[in-house]
């Protein structure tokens, strides 16, 4: 009789799934995106609402060089039912010292913003990414001290930047935990 | 020797394909021969147009990116180049 019951609520859900209200645009779009994503060396996705929840993803971006080899980076990921007519909302949730990232975690790179257009896809969001960590930028900043520490002294930026990664370090009066 | 045949019923079969080169629309990422998300049939319903630049989209696509963006700044989104429409589709 139990079990009868339990086949019951199978049935019952099979049934919810096949009648599961239209996907969004963005959602379809998304698929094809993840068929296609090109994840580089150490780069990983995770999705914490579970894999049917495409809209919600995090990206963990190792840099294999530069200023900020070897750090640990989580970004949040929220893409909109409108995707790909507007960019997804990143927040990086790694606090750290960088000329385009604030300690918000509010990311200043132009293709999520004013130079979005809809042929771009999450690969090219991830690229956009990394290059950032390749090369900060240290005009129009978000962060004012990274962007002039940067700028003044190359060889203390990096020396900071990779002590606050590999041990933990105040740079200024902020603590920056370790990430790597 | 020679046959006597009667055609008693015949089947005509036709297929179509937009020339739009590349197989999907870059916004949608669906292929030309079918439907972008808001379309319901292929075809008719789910018009290809070309931009004087030469890029290729679904019209619902593309009318729905133009639409969110400034009047006097309508641009490809493939190359950035002015949007405009162009009259007709290529021939082959």
């Amino acid at each position: 009789m139990i079990k009868l019951f339990s086949v019951k609520e199978k049935q019952k859900k099979d049934a919810a799934a096949i009648n599961n209200p239209k996907q969004s645009a963005g959602e379809l779009r998304m698929q094809k995106d993840m068929s296609e994503l090109n994840l580089a060396k150490g780069t990983t996705i995770s999705f914490p609402d579970g894999k049917d929840k495409l809209l919600h993803f995090e990206i963990f971006l190792k840099p294999e060089d530069g200023i900020y080899k070897a750090g640990t980076f989580h970004f949040d990921f929220q893409v909109p039912t409108s995707y790909p007519h507007e960019p997804p909302k990143i927040k990086c949730k790694t606090k750290v010292f960088h000329p385009n990232i604030d300690l918000d975690g509010n990311i200043c790179l132009n293709i999520l913003r004013e130079d979005w257009k809809p042929v771009l896809s999450i690969n090219s969001i991830i690229y956009g990414l990394q290059f950032l960590f390749l090369d900060p930028n240290p005009e129009d900043p978000l962060n004012k001290e990274a962007a002039e520490m940067l700028a003044n002294n190359k060889a203390k930026f990096e020396s900071q930047v990779q002590a606050a990664i590999q041990r933990g370090a105040y740079i200024g009066s902020n603590h920056f935990p370790p990430c790597r | 020797m020679t046959f006597d045949v009667e055609i008693v019923r015949w089947h005509a079969v036709a297929s179509w394909t937009w020339n739009a080169g590349d197989d999907v629309c870059g916004i949608c990422r669906m292929p030309f021969d079918g439907c972008p998300p808001d379309g319901k049939y292929p075809g008719d319903d789910s018009p290809v147009v070309w931009g004087v630049c030469g890029h290729a989209f679904h019209l619902q696509c593309i009318q729905k990116w133009l639409q969110s963006q400034a009047q006097t700044d309508q641009r490809c989104p493939f190359c950035r180049r002015a949007w405009e429409f162009k009259a007709a589709a290529p021939s082959s």
